[in-house]
């Protein structure tokens, strides 16, 4: 197993198109680190570098302490699975799992040996002499997991594994990566767009926007202090509720004009607004849905009123949709408020978790990074 | 009748069209094979008497076989095809498969797009054009004319462009890049990633070109008649012209000779058909 440090890394293509920019990443050993973001926000290209399939412009790239920026994919000790999974056609599974050892030159007995112990691992003893077009989607997925596995190698790399699986095996690979991790107590790195997955999996995840990290830490600590608009909106479904408020200063309290509304805000958080100098100006405030209330029966203080848009049952739970000074907003509240289409209803806030944010930097002006 | 019974009707007719093309069309392709085939097993009076009776009046005979093969040197000259058209035949096999994937995984580089359209290009200059200037700077000034390696390489010189062209069409549009940088992280190099997985996956194109081009070289006798001087070095069908005499032909030499000529080829063409089907569909329908 290793650590990996990524240094200034850069990748400008000849056509002069910055991919990736300034990306700084220490990844300690047996670490589980998603790298997250849109579609061409380079994190494809940042797993592709480290794999050795791309040429890092500028920077460096270590793998416990050793330069890799020049070294041969195949000499960097790393294993990869593809989106597509990339299993070789022509092959049954068990030559698949077997092909890395075969060219290092493992006796046939041994790589029999690992590749039926990988194949135990993942269910796919029966499956051992079937070609790739004989098998699901799943059962590929699985094959491509036990590529990696049987080499054993320091790092794994994975490039949105489950993105090709139906949502219930998503969910189910999901769970079996987790579990293979904590059983192989290897370093991974793993591609996604997808929060759910990113949220799930990784120790620490890598947010990353047009390029550029946006924020790297553990899961909970994103989704409770993100550094900026794009982050707090990018992780967490539904996404976190955006708003314009105007602040009005008048000696110690803080307000928050939002539309008609007026909420007032606590003691820690209008210091920061008193401080920065915002009176008078616009910030962003932020909230997830789970942090609305029923406010019908909270004190008038902190609410906002709105009228239904749209009530959606999902079982545990409700999402009320409604519009908020132009803004639409969601709530995530119990199957119990009886808020239907149409009804105005009154939502309180949970003044302690709600998020501020400078409209024109789009940064926290609570938690930076 | 209703709409329903007019177009079952007229769907009826149109399949009987179709199999009376079909059959018109099959008869016209192997009656040449049939005429060898009921002449072969007569002797020269019967052929000329009547060339369309089953058998002759002198009876079913197969001394023409043996006559044949002695007068054309048949295991020499068999020989020879064998070797000129193998080799050939894995030669362009090999070179045009290694090309094609440099270009298609190139083509960003100028050169390569380039070579490729002169590849291209070269496809539509017929051979006549060439075959003057070939001959005369092969034989004039490189003198190297009637050697069978000579003309395995001008066979592969002149078959490479079409088999590029089909092997870039197979990997361009069924081997996946990805398939090679998963190999390339497995640990093959570029050379392995080749041999390994790329070639075994163009296994319905090689067969394709491997049946057009055996055929081609099989039974050229243009180029070999202008290469080959040597009765030594002569193919199976220059060493045909041994039983055209200039006032009288033994024609059921010549079927035999035929026969013999053409039977190798007709088993490999059998013996690849499935994959030549493949081949030419293979892309179409993405699986």
């Amino acid at each position: 197993m290793a650590s990996l440090s990524l240094k200034h890394i850069e990748k400008i293509y000849p056509n002069g198109y910055h991919a990736v920019q300034d990306f700084n990443l220490e990844v300690e050993d047996k670490e589980f680190i998603i790298f997250v973001g849109p579609s061409g926000c380079g994190k494809s290209t940042t797993l592709r570098m480290i794999a050795g399939l791309e040429d890092i412009s500028e920077g460096e790239f270590l793998i416990d302490g050793v330069k890799m920026n020049d070294v041969e994919p195949k000499d960097r000790d790393i294993a990869m699975v593809f989106q597509s999974y990339a299993l070789y056609p022509h092959m049954t599974v068990r030559d698949n799992m077997g092909f890395a050892l075969k060219l290092r030159n493992v006796p046939q007995k041994e790589i029999d040996e690992k590749v039926e112990e990988v194949a135990k691992i993942l269910d796919l003893e029966k499956l051992l002499d079937r070609k790739p077009k004989a098998l699901s989607g799943g059962q590929r997925q699985r094959v491509a997991m036990g590529r990696a596995i049987v080499r054993s190698p320091k790092v794994f790399l994975m490039d949105e594994p489950l993105s090709n699986l139906d949502a219930k095996l998503r969910v189910q690979m999901r769970t079996e990566i987790s579990k293979l991790h904590d059983r192989l107590g290897t370093t991974i790195i793993y591609v996604t767009h997808d929060q759910t997955e990113a949220m799930t999996l990784g120790t620490r995840i890598v947010v990353m926007k047009d390029g550029i990290v946006q924020q790297i830490n553990t899961p909970e600590h994103l989704y409770n202090k993100p550094c900026n608009l794009f982050v707090a909106g990018f992780i967490g479904s539904p996404q976190m509720n955006f708003m314009d408020a105007k602040v009005e200063v008048k000696g110690k309290d803080v307000k928050l004009h939002i539309g008609d509304n007026t909420l007032t805000l606590p003691a820690d958080k209008a210091k920061v607004l008193i401080d920065g100098g915002y009176d008078g100006k616009t910030v962003v405030l932020g909230i997830r849905p789970e942090h609305f209330g029923d406010g019908r029966k909270a004190d008038k203080e902190n609410t906002i009123k709105a009228a239904i848009d749209v009530r959606e049952l999902l079982g545990a739970e409700v999402f009320l949709y409604f519009d908020v000074d132009g803004k639409q907003c969601t709530a995530r509240v119990n199957p119990d408020v009886d808020l239907a289409q149409g009804m105005e209803g009154t939502f309180s806030l949970d003044m302690d978790k709600i998020h501020l944010f400078d409209k024109e930097t789009e940064k926290s002006l609570l938690y930076a990074e | 009748m209703t709409q329903n019974e007019k177009a079952a009707a007229a769907k009826k007719r149109k399949h009987a069209i179709m199999i009376v093309l079909l059959v018109v069309l099959f008869i016209l392709f192997i009656a040449p094979f049939i005429l060898v085939l009921i002449n072969v097993f007569k002797d020269q009076a019967d052929i000329t008497a009547n060339p369309l009776a089953l058998v002759g009046e002198h009876g079913f005979t197969t001394k023409n076989f043996p006559e044949a093969m002695e007068k054309m040197d048949f295991f020499n000259v068999f020989k020879n095809s064998l070797l000129i058209t193998t080799l050939a035949t894995i030669l362009t096999i090999i070179v045009s498969a290694m090309a094609s994937f440099v270009i298609v995984r190139n083509g960003k580089w100028k050169a390569c797009s380039i070579l490729f359209a002169l590849m291209i290009a070269s496809m539509v200059i017929p051979f006549q054009v060439l075959m003057v200037p070939l001959v005369s700077v092969y034989g004039g000034v490189f003198g190297i004319l009637n050697s069978r390696l000579t003309l395995i390489l001008m066979h592969t010189g002149f078959s490479v462009s079409m088999a590029t062209f089909m092997f870039h069409g197979a990997i361009h549009s069924n081997i996946p890049l990805e398939l090679e940088e998963a190999a390339l992280i497995d640990g093959c190099s570029r050379w392995q990633t080749f041999w390994k997985i790329v070639f075994p996956l163009l296994k319905p194109t090689v067969a394709t070109v491997a049946i057009i081009d055996a055929m081609a070289f099989w039974n050229d006798y243009l180029l070999p008649s202008l290469v080959l001087t040597d009765k030594e070095i002569y193919t199976i069908p220059i060493a045909t012209q041994a039983f055209y005499g200039t006032y009288s032909t033994d024609i059921g030499l010549v079927m035999a000779a035929l026969l013999l000529a053409m039977l190798p080829i007709l088993i490999l063409y059998l013996f690849l058909q499935k994959y030549i089907v493949a081949g030419v569909t293979a892309g179409a329908v993405k699986g």
